[in-house]
């Protein structure tokens, strides 16, 4: 009986094994009819030469290239000398860095035109161009950014050595750089202003070092457009670069690649150092008199394979320390001044109640990881608050929804509501975000309180001006801090937002990032160290950037640039140091004198006008106030270009030119194709999933049929 | 012993389950179908009322977006509203303008993305010399022509937006006839504007 039994069952799963079978055979046939996804295509062109090429942006780090025939494709110069010299002023460093390349032709009537790509931080100015042939230097000349290519253009034609450098994007600069000869070597020496980056409690400096070492593509696969006329769509691949795999191209063999870079600096700081060191490269700190340092290279050859890295901490003190720095230019005076928070905090006066209220997009376009990493940003941030804070949670996608009523002091019940609602969180709808801020805004202002606003969003709204217009008006003495979360924030919305909130912006990239991020973020808001600063009334007229000062918080200097016919002996500073009135005077009799404050005072003017776009200007407006302060300060921007050009002709004329180049490639602005969004839905995939489904539950119908 | 015998009930419950999930995956994969559809009707109204003097009209209350163009390809009979922004949100109801780029039917490179197998399915069919029109509220249509077409890898292909000439972008993913989302590859047709030219084709288009 128990062995009918047992063959029965074993029947049964048999024929229901032949079933499952049959199902996965039919289901593996649906799949296999159906296109497989196809294997990438072959680039439609497919470049593998001897010597290798690249793309503009290939390159990290300055670099020679050649233009090769191929448009859009280069290739690199060996580098024979680099030489930089930096001098750093407060939180300005200055920059030189001259190099000195070769054609490495030896043909004759090779003569080449190279571009020079220079990658810089977003705040760098470029401000100054050389080019050295022979004993002669020819200085750069800022022009309008049209005009100063056509003069390029023309003594190109006219067989003159020339140079040119323009800025493609706020952090990418090209030098292109016509006639060189076979053999000759021209050495480009390029100027640069930059702000130092400043975290917590130090202060560093980078100088890409590895020039001609790391930025050759293995295999450069590229999809570029090749139609001989050069007009349309271009979609290049711009590879990053893969150090392991790469070897450097040597055009010269019998040269080699040799790559000696010599590099000094002098360090002024403005406040007690209490340490400075180099990472990655054994330096010599020589001390000088007055509190500054001289810092060189222990080792003339260095690693070309790490950046140069400088850091130094402020020694340890409890008072803010301002610092000031001025500089005599054209009869004006300009005046840096640095605010420097202490480093160690008194904790009787650190903390103040606070009223946080957290504004969290749940619009449609935050859907997917957005939404995550916002909530998982507001999550830290409910753990941080204290008993004596109240705070409030406001969501918005078409409706405007809050937690509580008003702002709820904060116990253990409250949070937990908090982080209960922070997990219902999903994303859908539109995107009401000036509602959602006017909510915020009506909470009744209190003096006592630090009242902060933290907005946490993907910035994907229209109706900007509006959402500016009412903060000014609105925003009495709190302060508004934004996030941007997601892969393409509209960090000019959030970062406008932030500068008229007169607080910061936090841009997360990916979820990891979230708690180094906002761990900072949120230890900044615990403990604002002055508020409201401002110089006092009594100061004379001046121009000042940024037009209003920022709060002064923990671990993060704020400078002030100004202008001005001639400067008072002394000012006043005055701002409140938790509630209590605070002023500190200023003295500019015995500030230290230091090049380079004007071209940052420029720069800061630039980028405030350039922010003008933003405000409804129009653009041509811009254009010409950035022009006229570019031409005068000699800067290199998006409307300037600097351009030198050697009198006496080198090449000779009649002989032809170097095979005629495509138009110049110019690095445009460009959208990279994965940024934009997937073109499919799973819709496809959901229909053959269902009809699959209802099939298996047909068979496994009949199969029932015939057991029952 | 005795054997677990499947009794009639807990094997029924299995076709249940599997016709319920069956059902369901259809449901929601036609609904994405009928969503595209659904939506350009919407816009379709939108666009008129758009197009009578109102700004940022919502098609739908909650919506996120709004019809910023119509995209008409008169030798298809292909008619659709372009909305505001591409992004997995919007693209379900219709080709989005991907907002760094240049405003339709304005100077520059305007890029548009849609999915291949909803309101981008005809790019498979756009040829050569194709005409294709953008209307926008507050100018005359625009005439752009096909240039080409080409297969990239988005990985690492970007779209240049000042080349000094005004054109129309699509984009779409690569390959068109496959069920699995997530390629890697993109189908991107560029069409480059003409001077506007014989209304007739226009009316041809929108009746």
């Amino acid at each position: 009986m128990f062995k009918r039994l047992l063959r029965a069952s074993i029947e049964r799963s048999a024929r229901c094994f032949k079933y499952v079978s049959l199902y996965a055979v039919l289901s593996a046939l649906c799949v296999a009819t159906l296109p497989a996804p196809a294997a990438p295509v072959e680039p439609e062109l497919l470049h593998t030469g001897i010597v290798p090429t690249m793309g503009l942006g290939d390159v990290s780090e300055g670099t020679l290239l050649f233009k090769t025939n191929q448009r859009g494709r280069f290739t690199p110069a060996p580098v024979l000398k680099t030489d930089v010299q930096m001098a750093v002023t407060g939180i300005i460093a200055r920059t030189t860095v001259r190099q000195e390349f070769s054609n490495p032709s030896h043909k004759k009537g090779d003569w080449l035109e190279g571009i020079y790509v220079f990658p810089l931080p977003e705040t760098a100015a470029v401000d100054h161009l050389r080019m050295h042939v022979g004993e002669r230097i020819i200085e750069g000349v800022i022009k309008e950014r049209s005009e100063a290519k056509k003069t390029y253009e023309q003594a190109k034609q006219e067989g003159k050595r020339t140079s040119l450098v323009e800025q493609e994007r706020p952090n990418i600069f090209t030098t292109s750089v016509a006639n060189i000869g076979p053999g000759e070597r021209i050495t480009v020496e390029i100027e640069y202003q930059e702000t130092i980056r400043s975290d917590s409690d130090r202060f560093q400096l980078r100088f890409p070092m590895a020039v001609g070492q790391r930025y050759i593509p293995g295999t450069p696969v590229i999809i570029e457009n090749q139609a001989p006329k050069g007009t349309g769509t271009i979609l290049d691949t711009d590879r990053v670069p893969d150090a392991s795999r790469i070897t450097p191209p040597v055009q010269a063999p019998s040269r080699g690649p040799i790559n000696p870079l010599s590099l000094s600096l002098t360090l002024h700081p403005g406040f007690p150092v209490s340490k400075v060191e180099s990472p990655y490269h054994p330096i010599i700190v020589v001390p000088d008199a007055d509190g500054g340092f001289q810092i060189s290279l222990k080792a003339d050859a260095v690693p070309g394979d790490r950046d140069f890295q400088l850091i130094w901490y402020p020694a340890p003190r409890t008072e803010p320390l301002a610092t000031i720095f001025t500089e005599q230019k054209n009869g004006e005076t300009y005046a840096l001044l640095m605010l420097a928070p202490p480093t160690h905090h008194d904790d009787k006066v650190a903390s103040i109640p606070r009223d946080l209220t957290f504004i969290i997009d749940t619009s449609g376009s935050m859907a997917g990881p957005s939404i995550e990493q916002a909530k998982s940003s507001l999550a830290a941030a409910l753990t941080r608050l204290t008993t004596r804070d109240r705070f409030n949670i406001i969501q918005f996608n078409n409706t405007v929804r809050s937690l509580f009523p008003s702002l709820e002091p904060v116990t253990a019940s409250s949070i937990r509501k908090a982080i209960r609602y922070t997990e219902t969180l999903s994303a859908d709808g539109g995107t009401e975000i000036v509602s959602a801020v006017r909510q915020a805004l009506k909470s009744p202002q209190d003096k006592a309180r630090l009242q902060q606003i933290v907005l946490l969003t993907d910035g994907q709204v229209g109706n900007e001006e509006e959402l500016f217009e009412m903060l000014h008006l609105r925003l009495g003495t709190r302060r508004l801090f934004t996030i941007g979360i997601g892969p393409t924030p509209n960090s000019h919305l959030m970062r406008k937002t932030a500068e008229i909130g007169r607080g910061t912006f936090t841009y997360i990239g990916n979820v990891t990032e979230v708690k180094d991020n906002l761990d900072l973020l949120f230890r900044k808001l615990e403990r604002p160290v002055l508020n409201d600063i401002a110089f006092d009334s009594s100061w004379p007229a001046v121009e000042q950037y940024p037009l209003q000062i920022a709060d002064l918080y923990e671990g993060e200097p704020i400078v002030v640039a100004v202008k001005a016919g001639a400067l008072p002996q002394q000012a006043t500073l005055k701002g409140f140091a938790a509630n209590q009135p605070w002023s500190m005077p200023v003295s500019f009799k015995h500030a230290s004198s230091r090049g380079g404050l004007s071209v940052y005072w420029a720069r800061e003017k630039i980028s405030a006008l350039m922010d003008e776009t933003y405000k409804g200007s129009v653009e041509e407006a811009i254009r010409k106030a950035v022009l006229d302060v570019a031409l005068a300060h000699h800067l290199v921007s998006k409307y300037t270009s600097l351009v030198a050009v050697d009198v006496t002709p080198a090449r000779p004329t009649n002989t032809a030119t170097e095979p005629e180049q495509p138009a110049s490639a110019k690095m445009d602005e460009s959208i990279s194709i994965n940024e934009l969004a997937k073109g499919a839905t799973s819709g496809q995939l959901q229909l053959l999933m269902g009809l699959a489904t209802l099939t298996l539950a047909w068979l496994v119908w009949g199969f029932w049929k015939r057991v029952a | 012993m005795i054997p677990i015998r499947p009794t009639s009930r807990t094997l029924l419950i299995l076709p249940v389950c599997l016709i319920a999930v069956g059902l369901w995956q259809i449901g929601e994969g036609s609904w994405i179908y009928a969503k595209a559809r659904l939506a350009q009707y919407l816009l379709q109204r939108a666009w008129s009322r758009a197009l009578a003097g109102e700004t940022a009209v919502k098609p739908w209350p909650w919506a996120d977006t709004f019809p910023v163009a119509k995209l008409i390809v008169p030798s298809m009979h292909i008619d659709l509203i372009v909305l505001n922004g591409a992004y997995g949100r919007t693209l379900a109801f219709g080709p989005g303008y991907s907002e760094p780029s240049a405003f339709p039917g304005s100077p520059g490179t305007t890029i548009l993305t849609g999915h291949r197998d909803t309101h981008f399915r005809f790019l498979r069919r756009l040829r050569q010399q194709d005409e294709i029109v953008i209307e926008t509220v507050h100018q005359r249509p625009q005439r752009y022509i096909v240039q080409r077409s080409q297969i990239v890898d988005a990985r690492t292909a970007s779209i240049r937006l000042t080349e000094g000439k005004d054109q129309l972008t699509l984009v779409t993913c690569y390959p068109f006839d496959t069920v699995f989302t997530g390629s890697p590859l993109r189908y991107v047709v560029t069409a480059i504007r003409v001077p506007s030219s014989p209304l007739r084709s226009i009316d041809r288009a929108s009746p």
